[in-house]
């Protein structure tokens, strides 16, 4: 057997993708969210309170801790489009799946990734955080954001929308799903090796 | 036209393999504002810095060399529908390409006759013509103006017709991949790919031959670099095991003996290989590693591997899922067509030039036509690795040579040198092609000799049309 099934997954299967391109269609067209699905102040509190966590271990470049934040099941996507687009057939900046954030955060490590010879520096910012009730216990959280950057002779701003889903796991919430936005997604970007 | 040969052959054209004294002693760095040649700009091994940093020699390329070769502007499945559009620049110029109501694809200058406005302002679409925001000036999607407001104003012996959008000189296409010259002076598109043409044909007609498809979106990347800085790596064998050291060290701890592992030994001793295909074009062949057994099953996971794996095997046996999987690998072909046609893995690579220290590398995402939805999936899945694993670190150490070059005046030559002079480069057995080992810089070598005929005619051309204007 080797390695690399012993660190299988089954995620990213067609059923993966299905419930990938509900999930597009639920966002795509949200109006006001229904009263019956807006969690009690105090979830939205503890939504809220785990969004800025993570902006801070990533500003703080605590990968390992960030990872922590999502669950075994955890996907984290960045489109290259804006238009929702099918991933089946979709070329994205991201798409990993538990095992490649891992990876991802295994090869900056190794302190020989280049583009992050010195790191970005980033402070992410958050705003109009919305959060609603979801099917199977999981809970959706939408969030604008802007995070200013430097890397090099370099300052930038990217912006976007990110797109949560959550699930409590033991007394937690866990991250099962984070789907960045870039409002220019389509559009040339300069260097995306930092975690967004 | 180059020849394929041994680029030391070349020496009496000059250039890189061989100097007159006279070029040795005149001072690259000294600007010129009159039409030259580019001579001084060469010595053999060495190519002068301000190749890639001279804002003149940017404009220069724009008008002698993408102004006078084949350029790939698009793929025909780009254009499904009749009256399908895109937009997009190529060598600098904004260009309409159209599918007509009949089919036939057009390649217009996105510029209108009348003040030079840009008149399709969308990526993408599906329109029978187009409007020009300034004026109205109206033109249907093969270029034929077809309606200017208030015409009376324009006299009597004004004619429509004389006011059609501009075609480019010459359009041609090679199974799907869509070429334009805007010079009506170049040879055959068949002459132009030469030895090209076999290896597209190579790449096209893996496994079940399904037609590929690119419409699944592009990661565009803005590199702060020349183009040239970016073209180098396209045919550069030499960099992976030291640029992409932290994506090879991370997959092997993980995975052990994986695809690209056979970076870490001596891998000019392997079967691999680099080899020039004449008119600038070059190919690095890793194929007699990659697919040496199944690159599927030496792959490095990707998401899904293991899922859509096992719904193939139970979809069509083991045998035929595993074939179908390797073709859905990386194709293992690095095929640069000069100058602006780079085949990398599964993927189509268009650089386009911005300015002289910046360029936009499109990488176009490939699917095939027909193939199982499992197939596509992983095919996105795969073509995402490198460009999030590598081409960010590649892109990083391009905007870092450009800024060595751009900023330290007192080293002028860039090294081109690597198996320049040891003689270990053999004709290919099979066509008689010029190979060296996989690290070799003859990928720069041929590029810049295909690149210094373009630019010496165009400037040649150039003075004499100067000459006998005034």
């Amino acid at each position: 057997m080797s390695k690399k099934h012993a660190t299988g997954t089954t995620q990213f299967d067609l059923g993966f993708y299905d419930r990938m391109a509900a999930l597009l269609e639920k966002w795509k067209h949200l109006g006001e969210i229904p009263v019956d699905q807006i969690p009690s102040r105090e979830v939205i509190d503890e939504i809220t309170r785990l969004l800025y966590l993570e902006a801070r271990l990533l500003d703080q470049h605590r990968l390992r801790e960030w990872l922590a934040l999502f669950s075994a099941d955890g996907a984290y996507w960045i489109p290259a489009d804006v238009d929702y687009r099918d991933p089946r057939h979709t070329i994205a900046w991201e798409f990993n799946d538990r095992r490649r954030m891992e990876e991802r955060v295994e090869r900056l490590e190794t302190g020989q990734a280049y583009s992050q010879i010195p790191p970005t520096r980033t402070v992410h910012l958050l705003s109009n955080i919305e959060v609603m009730l979801a099917e199977d216990d999981t809970l959706h959280a939408l969030c604008n954001f802007h995070i200013q950057t430097h890397r090099g002779h370099d300052t930038q701003s990217r912006c976007g929308w990110c797109g949560y889903v959550l699930r409590k796991e033991n007394g937690h919430w866990k991250i099962m799903l984070k789907r960045v936005n870039l409002f220019d997604a389509d559009l040339p970007q300069g260097n995306l090796s930092f975690t967004l | 036209m180059t020849t394929p040969s041994h680029p030391a052959s070349a020496a009496a054209a000059g250039g890189i393999n061989s100097l007159s004294d006279t070029d040795r002693t005149r001072n690259p760095n000294s600007e010129s504002s009159t039409l030259q040649s580019y001579q001084h700009l060469f010595r053999p091994g060495f190519v002068h810095r301000r190749l890639y940093v001279d804002e003149q020699i940017f404009h220069d390329e724009l008008r002698y060399l993408y102004g006078r070769t084949w350029l790939y502007i698009a793929h025909e499945s780009e254009l499904p529908q009749p009256n399908d559009f895109i937009t997009r620049r190529v060598g600098g110029r904004p260009l309409i390409i159209t599918r007509s109501a009949e089919g036939k694809i057009h390649a217009l200058f996105n510029r209108c006759t009348h003040r030079a406005a840009i008149v399709c302002r969308e990526p993408r679409g599906n329109a029978k013509g187009f409007i020009c925001g300034y004026h109205a000036w109206t033109f249907n999607n093969e270029g034929h103006c077809t309606s200017v407001p208030l015409r009376q104003g324009y006299g009597k012996t004004f004619t429509l017709a004389s006011t059609n959008l501009q075609h480019v000189a010459r359009l041609d296409s090679y199974r799907g991949f869509i070429f334009a010259s805007y010079s009506a002076d170049v040879p055959s598109l068949s002459e132009h790919l030469g030895a090209a043409a076999r290896l597209i044909d190579q790449w096209l007609d893996r496994g079940e031959k399904e037609p590929v498809v690119v419409r699944s979106g592009s990661m565009p990347f803005l590199v702060h670099a020349n183009w040239k800085t970016i073209y180098d790596n396209a045919g550069d064998g030499y960099h992976p095991p030291f640029s992409h050291e932290s994506m090879l060290k991370m997959f092997a701890r993980r995975y052990g003996d994986v695809d690209m592992n056979y970076y870490g030994s001596d891998f000019d001793k392997s079967p691999m290989y680099s080899k020039n295909l004449g008119n600038g074009h070059t190919f690095l062949d890793q194929r007699p590693e990659m697919h040496k057994l199944s690159a599927w099953k030496r792959q490095h996971v990707m998401p899904g591997y293991e899922a859509m794996e096992k719904a193939l095997i139970e979809r069509f046996g083991e045998t035929r899922a595993l074939a179908m999987l390797d073709t859905a690998t990386g194709s293992g072909m690095n095929l640069n067509i000069f100058p602006n046609l780079l085949i990398i893995g599964n993927q189509i690579q268009m650089p386009e030039p911005l300015a002289a220290n910046k360029t936009q590398l499109t990488w176009f995402a490939t699917t095939r036509e027909g193939a199982p939805e499992e197939i596509n999936a992983i095919r996105m899945r795969m073509q995402e690795d490198f460009p999030s694993f590598g081409e960010v670190d590649d892109s990083a150490n391009f905007e870092a040579c450009q800024e060595g070059m751009a900023y330290v005046p007192e080293m002028e030559w860039i090294d081109i040198r690597r198996h320049h002079d040891t003689e270990v480069g053999t004709p290919d057995p099979a066509d008689h092609l010029w190979r060296e080992p996989m690290s070799s810089d003859l990928h720069m070598r041929t590029y810049w000799q295909r690149w210094q005929e373009l630019m010496n005619a165009g400037a040649t051309q150039a003075l004499k049309a100067r000459g006998e204007s005034s």
